[in-house]
């Protein structure tokens, strides 16, 4: 029980139950804003998988550097993310993400 | 030598050349804005500085040049390309560097003084001409890019840089034949002179390749240097052994067929080059386009299609004269063609109507005589015809352009403001512009001691008295024996100098018959209304009016055009009457061009051969072109003036099918028309119907049908579901879940059936550990060795070998890999058999594969 | 049980309340304020792995920026966002076989790591492994090109954000029919019995 945090295996399963979560909850709700908040989920998942494993490798700083672009990425990703609800909002009065079907017609 | 430029880096080539260009760019990317003062001005003043450049640099050439060194000066751009020519007799394969590189000597320095000189003349005389042109900045933006290409062209060191320019030009002229190409005859003419000139361009390409492969060499001095190896015989008949199917023939017209044929490589790069100067030049059969490009403003037919650009096949031949000489039957194409084009253009002159088609006719014939001069080794005297013939054309088309500016206050139709039948009587109206046609009148009708004069009793005189000869012993070494080179034929000077003073003489007739038709008589194109008024209303009511109305058309009297249009020519008539006076030796021994050339022709005038005694035969052979140029003046003085065209009239309806074939320019057009477009339209209607029918009809319809049936399907798997899409990306991540997850013994093979050697290697993956076992091994623990080599000893022989692999979760996969060593296959091969006596006295036979054979 | 383990769990409780109230929530507030739960846990796991730079930058940016604007755009959107969900059966079946199979597929990836016969334990850590310095040195020496594009991404998705939101749907101007006046001399008839001709196929439609 005192090897608790101090594995490489522990996080991974944290990292991997936050990663199905997110999935789960991206593919069972509707509301986009959820399911954007899910996106993150996996996002902040796989951040916590690459510093964990660079923790273990931990002859460089590559898993860091990268987790940090990841970030950097999310923060645009979300700015992008969200005005496109903001305007999709507007066009449909619904944040539903299965009235967002105007490709299919 | 000037310190500013030396010889061998003559910068100010670069800037006369440089300028035109800049005009053309700041006007043609800015004219609209910049307004048509700036336009003006900027046009003017960059060929005018051009002009003064090039001035200085004929001064610094007359500097440099003695009797014995003819001066060259060089600028050196850059390196272009490099192609390499064929291997000599060494193997090696030679380099022919093509440098953008440019020079100038007493020949190019005197034909950019001609350039810039009368370029900026007829500048300033479309300033006014043009003035009205609402694509005026466009008009200049072209003029300054043709003056810069016609300088590209004469300036440059090679044939490749000669011919950016020869294209350059050929672009411009057909932009400013197109000029007004909102109607649709305009750009039809623009397109046609550019499709003639493709045939002569094609020629000229023709002739690079020769040049290359003959001479090794592109530039001037490289193909002078390289033109002995051009004397060599070269067979041109039959492409390959034998004439494809010449055998279905009877024998003797078969063996006539495949009998080979031979011509010196000079014969060939010099009718190559001729192509392309006769279509630049428009020569027979090529000189079509020419009469068409009338269709442009006034002023570009006087700088294009008269001055400047036509004159480029003569100056391309006098360039290259050091080829040219080195065959007889090319120089005899060359005068026989330029004979008959001076002839056969002037009987189509005789009866046209257009004052400027009476024109172009003209130089079309003027043209033919700077050929025969040049064909028959007298470059000096082509090129002297040249610059007299750039200043009486021009001022004649300028006076042209002149009358029909002052015709367009009251007639804007095109054809009718240039035909003479409207005009008449002008002497009295436009003072100016009648002294100046008369004086270029003078000059190409050869009136004695005027500049026309002298150059075509030249080009005459030396037609009679120079034949050229074959360079060595006039013999071809060919593979099949000695062959004769051609021979100047013995009727040539006789024949050729007829048919110029025939040509003349009809020159002297249409001319006289157009000065006539202009400036003498009554005025015939509207009633002269001493204070006439301008209608009120519309300013252009007139132009629709005067069709309904064609009888009682009124208007002031013709005015003299302004002083930006009469003072170029004022110095172009006097240019006319007095350039003769360069070289005027028949009558005064005054030789100024002949010795300012001599240094350029010297090379080539060693082939030319004259007849004895020529010079006492000076005198008696100016006397026939006084004669025909009193003949024809005085027929047409007498037929339009005296009789008021009454017995021209007589003589066309005596024969009217022959004033008609003539008015209809011996229908070359429509011959043209029927046999090569006729040819073209019908495969490109072939071309269209397959198109239709095959490419549209069925191939584009099954490429829809296949498109469309599998888009029908790929519909259905487009809900339109946010959350359908991303089911598919989970099941696609679960897929590549299980390809992970599972381990994988596959394993790739590599050969070598020779020695019996073969190397496994098992394809990596995450985690994975190997073990190998041969059939009938133990296995060994896995480990992480992923390749396994093994030798099979005979050939035929099979052996197993087995692949586990267990992956990161531990799971295990195996494969099992059979490898068989392949017998060789020496089915098909040359064998040898060894027959001898083994150790034990049995004979053996030993079978292998001749040496050489694919293994 | 050392504070390590005990800060560990703490953190691992954290980050799986979190991620759940995030998906199962029906009001987004609700699931906003999980996802911050998340983040702090996940930084919190940041700070025992010593990525204590990584662990402030995901406090700042997650915490203090992203979680913020998802608040911020839940405050604008205001009651029509927090609706209840029904939606088409054909959708629910897709969604409810998605998240069964990735259920499974998470449980047999779970089970495969847990299951490993050895573990990997950490060894000491370098002092300065995760500090600012060795984090830094990395960003503005081997991946300084990547860090630079970040700063144009990061730009793109500022102008594109507003560009989006500021959009307006126009209709485009028609082209002209006409050539132009020097595509016309070059597409222009050859031949003057030509010129009742089409131009081309622009001028024809």
């Amino acid at each position: 029980m005192n090897m608790l945090g101090k594995v490489l295996e522990h996080y991974q399963l944290v990292a991997s139950v936050i990663f199905v979560i997110g999935v789960v909850g991206f593919l069972a709700r509707r509301n986009v804003l959820v399911q954007l908040m899910s996106i993150e989920l996996m996002l902040n998942a796989v951040n916590l998988a690459l510093v964990a494993f660079n923790r273990a490798h931990g002859e460089d700083m590559n898993g860091q550097v990268f987790a940090f672009f990841i970030i950097a990425v999310a923060a645009a990703e979300v700015a992008v993310g969200l005005a496109i609800i903001l305007n999709f909002f507007r066009l449909r009065s619904t944040v539903d993400a299965d009235a967002a079907d105007s490709l299919k017609h | 030598m000037n310190p500013i430029f030396p010889a061998g880096d003559f910068t100010l080539l670069a800037i006369i050349i440089a300028l035109p260009l800049v005009g053309a760019f700041v006007n043609g990317v800015f004219g609209k804005r910049l307004g048509k003062e700036a336009v003006t001005l900027m046009a003017l003043s960059s060929v005018g500085a051009s002009f003064l450049a090039s001035v200085y640099t004929f001064f610094a050439l007359r500097a440099a040049q003695t009797a014995e060194q003819a001066a060259r000066f060089h600028w050196h751009g850059w390196e272009w390309m490099r192609l390499s020519s064929r291997t000599d007799a060494m193997g090696a394969g030679s380099n022919v560097p093509i440098e953008l590189a440019f020079s100038v000597d007493a020949l190019s320095g005197t034909m950019i003084l001609v350039i810039t000189g009368v370029g900026l003349l007829i500048h300033l005389y479309s300033t006014q001409y043009m003035r009205q042109d609402e694509g005026y900045h466009r008009f200049f933006a072209y003029l300054n890019l043709f003056v810069f290409s016609m300088l590209v062209l004469v300036l440059g060191d090679s044939l490749p840089v000669l011919f950016v320019g020869w294209e350059g030009v050929g672009v411009c002229s057909y932009l400013l034949i197109g000029f007004w190409f909102h109607e649709d005859a305009n750009a039809a003419a623009g397109k046609k002179a550019f499709i003639a000139n493709r045939i002569g361009d094609f020629g000229l390409l023709v002739a690079m390749g020769l040049l290359v492969y003959y001479c090794g060499a592109l530039d001037w001095k490289g193909i002078e240097a390289a033109s002995s190896s051009l004397a060599q015989p070269v067979k041109y008949w039959p492409i390959g052994t034998h004439v494809p199917l010449a055998a279905a023939l009877p024998e003797s017209a078969a063996n006539w067929l495949n009998a080979p044929r031979y011509a010196s490589a000079a014969t060939l790069v010099s009718l190559a080059l001729f192509l392309g100067a006769a279509g630049k030049s428009a020569q027979l059969p090529l000189y079509v386009w020419l009469p068409d490009a009338m269709a442009g403003p006034t002023p570009v037919s006087a700088l294009i299609h008269a001055a400047t650009m036509v004159t480029a096949g003569i100056y391309l031949c006098a360039r290259l004269a050091g080829v040219f000489v080195l065959s007889p039957a090319a120089m005899f194409t060359v005068a026989l063609i330029g004979a008959a084009t001076a002839l056969f253009a002037a009987t189509i002159a005789l009866v046209q109507n257009d004052i400027k088609k009476v024109l172009a006719y003209s130089t079309v014939s003027q043209l033919g005589y700077m050929f025969l001069g040049v064909g028959v080794g007298a470059f000096s005297a082509g090129f002297f015809h040249v610059l007299t013939h750039a200043f009486f054309k021009a001022c004649l088309f300028l006076g042209a352009g002149s009358v029909i500016y002052a015709m367009h206050a009251r007639i804007h139709d095109t054809e009718r403001s240039q035909d003479m039948r409207h005009m008449g009587g002008m002497r009295a109206f436009m003072p100016i512009t009648f002294a100046t046609f008369v004086a270029a009148w003078g000059a190409i009708v050869g009136f004695p001691l005027l500049s026309g004069f002298f150059s075509k009793d030249e080009i005459l005189f030396k037609a009679y008295t120079s034949s050229v000869v074959a360079p060595g012993d006039g013999k071809l070494h060919t593979a099949r024996g000695v062959i004769d080179a051609f021979v100047w034929p013995s009727w040539g000077p006789t024949v050729l100098y007829g048919m110029g003073v025939v040509a003349a003489a009809l020159t002297a007739f249409y001319m006289t018959r157009l000065v006539i038709g202009i400036f003498f008589g009554s005025f015939k194109g509207w009633t002269v209304v001493p204070h006439w008024k301008e209608p009120e209303g519309d300013p252009h009511a007139h132009e629709h009016a005067h069709h309904a109305v064609e009888e009682a058309l009124e208007g002031p009297a013709p005015k003299e055009s302004p002083w930006q249009m009469t003072l170029p020519l004022v110095v172009l008539g006097l240019l006319s009457v007095f350039a003769g006076a360069l070289n005027a030796h028949a009558l005064f021994h005054s030789h100024v061009l002949d010795t300012w050339l001599e240094p350029v022709f010297a090379h080539a005038q060693s082939g030319i051969k004259l007849v004895e005694n020529e010079e006492a035969l000076a005198i008696p052979l100016l006397i026939p072109s006084v004669v025909v140029f009193l003949l024809g003046a005085g027929v047409a003085y007498w037929m339009y003036l005296m009789a008021g065209g009454e017995p021209a009239r007589k003589l066309a309806s005596a024969a009217p099918r022959l004033y008609q074939l003539l008015y209809d320019k011996w229908r070359v057009d429509e011959l043209y028309e029927e046999t090569i477009i006729g040819a073209v339209d019908s495969l490109a209607d072939f071309a269209a119907a397959f198109d239709r029918i095959v490419v549209d009809g069925v191939l584009a319809r099954l490429t829809a049908l296949l498109v469309r049936a599998s888009g029908g399907l790929l519909r259905l798997l487009q809900t339109g579901r946010v959350h359908v899409y991303a089911l598919s990306m989970v099941v696609g991540l679960g897929g590549l879940g299980w390809f992970f997850v599972a381990p994988h013994a596959t394993a790739s093979l590599e050969r070598n059936d020779g020695a019996g050697a073969y190397v496994l290697t098992a394809a990596p993956g995450l985690g994975y550990q190997y073990r190998w076992y041969a059939e009938g091994e133990q296995p060994q623990d896995f480990g992480q060795q992923h390749t396994y080599e093994l030798t099979i000893d005979k050939a035929g022989d099979t052996r197993k070998v087995k692949l586990e692999v267990k992956n990161a979760f531990g799971r295990v996969d195996a494969k099992e890999y059979v490898v068989n060593r392949a017998k060789p296959d020496l089915s098909g091969l040359p064998l040898t058999i060894d027959v001898g006596q083994g150790a034990d006295g049995q004979l053996r036979g030993d079978v292998r594969p001749q040496p050489g054979a694919p293994q | 049980m050392t504070a390590g383990n005990l800060f560990f769990m703490v953190c691992t409780v954290a980050c799986v309340v979190g991620a759940l109230a995030t998906v199962i929530a029906s009001n987004p507030i609700r699931g906003a304020m999980g996802l911050l739960l998340t983040i702090l846990g996940i930084a919190g796991m940041f700070l025992q792995l010593s990525a204590q730079f990584l662990a402030a930058i995901q406090l700042i940016v997650y915490a203090g920026a992203v979680v913020v604007l998802f608040v911020f755009i839940m405050m604008l959107l205001g009651a029509e966002a927090t609706g209840k969900e029904l939606g088409a059966p054909k959708a629910r079946v897709a969604r409810l076989v998605g998240a069964g199979l990735m259920a499974v597929l998470g449980s047999v990836g779970l089970a495969l790591t847990a299951l490993r016969p050895t573990l990997t334990r950490f060894t000491a850590a370098r002092p300065e492994h995760g500090s600012i310095e060795a984090v830094g040195g990395d960003v503005f020496g081997p991946a300084l090109v990547p860090f630079e594009l970040t700063t144009a991404l990061l730009l793109v998705a500022a102008i594109g954000a507003i560009a989006v939101v500021r959009a307006r749907p126009t209709a485009r101007p028609p082209r002209s029919p006409e050539l132009g006046e020097t595509k016309r001399l070059f597409v222009g008839p050859l031949h003057p019995r030509d010129a009742g001709r089409p131009l081309s196929k622009e001028s024809r439609s």
